[in-house]
């Protein structure tokens, strides 16, 4: 059980052998209707590196991450994460095998405080059934303040001290990104998904947040798979890197590999759309 | 004349009564809250949980049980049928229909409501039951003060007292706990309360009990105010407007709402009835809440509601 508090975030890789496959997604196809939004994809994501998802609009980035947290259920092909296939899960359950995300569009409960926010991602590690916390009594509440104390280190972590007990709907939108990383943190990930940390934020923003990501990745050894379209913080921050096209992969490798393929430059980084 | 006395009583009696409301205006706003969902079907509910407690009371006390024992025993009988239909609504009324448009949602409920009208009526009866559980005798207050003093319903203060605990308990349970804060999370955004591992099902399950376990609340109150029978379901009509002055999103809106209405139809029934003809009662709230819609359509203690275009 990792629900105690000593280890401030990650857990889980400080056993984990480096290298070992943790995700391996094999000829997945999904499509909605008419429309195929990705055709017959194969990749793996190992322990403890950053993967990087790329590719233009609409190549199916942001549905491969909805497959693998169980938000799609894809009609073909199988997941195998942590040695175990599946085909169809509930996003709770990824949830609750370690699976955290952010989104594209923030998704955050605005009316809720960055407290709350990310004490919401305590919700699986918490135990006491409903008629004690109706009571909020006892264990319940030495529960609540232990959890508490394991949010104000991720609070610490993510130097968002100040807007402890702002309204998240009142945050500027590069804070609120940063809030939505708490919160998954908060799961004590083994993989996160990350869609699109760095969209929409000037220089420095970006550089606060390549440099959480690094940390994360560093300090708590969390495997990440991260779209992004930014191509030097890709290029700086993945260990490898899977492009998309199309809902076709097109080339798989480290970044330097990846830049050089043929197809990628005619498919992502020369043609102009 | 207008005497003091007068207009402290009839205010008293105004605002506890208009607690009751609150009772009832309670439950619709803890479940639109968490999923968005007008639940037509409270009134109804109130309906169910009076006929269970009621009957199963009646019944033990016939068995020769012990008053207070049969009670508990009862309302705990009326809490499993709260329960049971909970999971009934939230497995194949609203499960099914999870991302559809608030209309369809709404009017599933009124299906709801069909149902649990004709069904709690089949099993449990149709007659207007007498429920006992608190005095229903009056308290004569101040009468040093005021001739004839204040006229004071035991029942109706009974009523706050438990309206009061009640809103103190949501207030901690939404606030400080785990499960407050999943329900608030799922009506905030329902993929990312998904992703941080929140099952939607079972929250909406808590959703649908703990309005079950205040329309119990409420059917104890009114079923001894006015005995368990079918026209207790016209309540929730009268939690509509109650609903439109606080806001439908505000649990400490519920309760002001309820004042306003109870202190203001009692005050107009009783001082503008002789000049435009009584009956007042009857219809103020609506004309109430239809001012308070051209003015602040979000309701006094709503959310503003914000489109983007």
């Amino acid at each position: 059980m990792k629900a105690d508090v000593r280890q401030p975030v990650g857990g889980g890789a400080a056993d984990a052998m480096p290298g070992e496959v943790l995700l391996s997604v094999k000829d997945v196809s999904l499509s909605f209707g008419g429309v195929k939004a990705i055709r017959g994809v194969s990749f793996d994501i190992k322990r403890g590196e950053i993967r990087a998802i790329i590719g233009p609009n609409g190549a199916g980035k942001t549905s491969m991450l909805n497959v693998i947290n169980g938000f799609y259920h894809p009609q073909e092909g199988t997941i195998t994460y942590k040695g175990q296939a599946r085909q169809q899960m509930k996003p709770h359950i990824a949830a609750s095998q370690g699976i955290a995300r952010t989104f594209q569009n923030v998704a955050l409960f605005k009316g809720m405080s960055t407290l709350d926010n990310i004490m919401t991602g305590r919700t699986l590690k918490m135990r006491r059934g409903l008629l004690a916390q109706a009571m909020y009594w006892g264990a319940a509440q030495r529960e609540e303040i232990r959890h508490r104390e394991f949010v104000e280190k991720i609070i610490d972590f993510l130097e968002i001290e100040a807007i402890r007990k702002t309204p998240v709907g009142k945050l500027p939108y590069g804070l609120q990104k940063r809030v939505e990383l708490g919160r998954a943190l908060a799961t004590e990930p083994e993989l996160l998904l990350l869609d699109e940390p760095m969209a929409g934020m000037n220089l420095e923003e970006k550089q606060d947040m390549s440099r959480f990501v690094i940390d994360i990745n560093e300090q708590f050894g969390t495997t990440m798979a991260l779209i992004e379209h930014d191509m030097g913080v890709v290029m700086d921050l993945s260990d490898r890197v899977v492009v998309l096209d199309y809902g076709q992969k097109i080339a798989d490798g480290t970044p330097a590999v990846v830049q050089n393929d043929q197809r990628v430059i005619d498919a992502y980084l020369g043609v102009a759309h | 004349m207008v005497s003091l006395g007068q207009v402290l009583e009839v205010l008293s009696s105004g605002l506890l009564s208009g607690v009751l409301y609150s009772l009832v205006a309670l439950g619709f706003v803890l479940i639109f809250k968490a999923s968005g969902v007008f639940n037509f079907a409270q009134g109804a509910m109130v309906l169910v949980a009076g006929l269970a407690l009621v009957r199963s009371l009646d019944f033990l006390v016939a068995k020769g049980i012990p008053f207070g024992f049969a009670i508990l025993m009862a309302l705990l009988f009326a809490s499993l049928i709260m329960a049971l239909t909970a999971w009934v609504i939230e497995r194949f009324v609203l499960g099914p229909l999870v991302n559809q448009d608030g209309l369809t949602l709404f009017m599933s409920t009124i299906g709801a409501t069909l149902v649990l009208e004709g069904l709690a009526q089949l099993v449990f009866g149709s007659d207007v039951y007498p429920l006992r559980l608190f005095p229903t005798d009056a308290w004569i207050l101040l009468e040093n003060l005021f001739p004839g003093g204040i006229l004071v319903n035991k029942l109706d203060v009974w009523g706050a007292l438990i309206a009061g605990v009640l809103v103190a308990g949501l207030a901690v349970f939404f606030q400080n706990t785990k499960t407050g804060r999943a329900l608030r999370a799922v009506a905030d955004d329902h993929s990312a309360a998904q992703s941080v591992g929140i099952p939607i099902s079972w929250i909406w399950f808590i959703v649908w009990l703990v309005a079950g376990l205040v329309a119990l609340v409420a059917a104890t109150v009114w079923g001894t105010k006015l005995g368990v029978q079918f026209s207790i379901t016209f309540l929730a009509l009268k939690a509509l407007p109650v609903l439109i002055i606080g806001g439908f999103t505000s649990i400490p809106g519920a309760i002001i709402g309820g004042l306003i209405i109870g202190a203001g139809e009692k005050l107009a029934e009783v001082y503008l009835g002789p000049y435009i003809g009584g009956g007042i009662e009857y219809w103020f709230a609506y004309v109430l809440a239809l001012a308070v819609l051209m003015f602040r359509p979000q309701g006094l203690f709503g959310e503003r509601i914000i489109e983007r275009v």
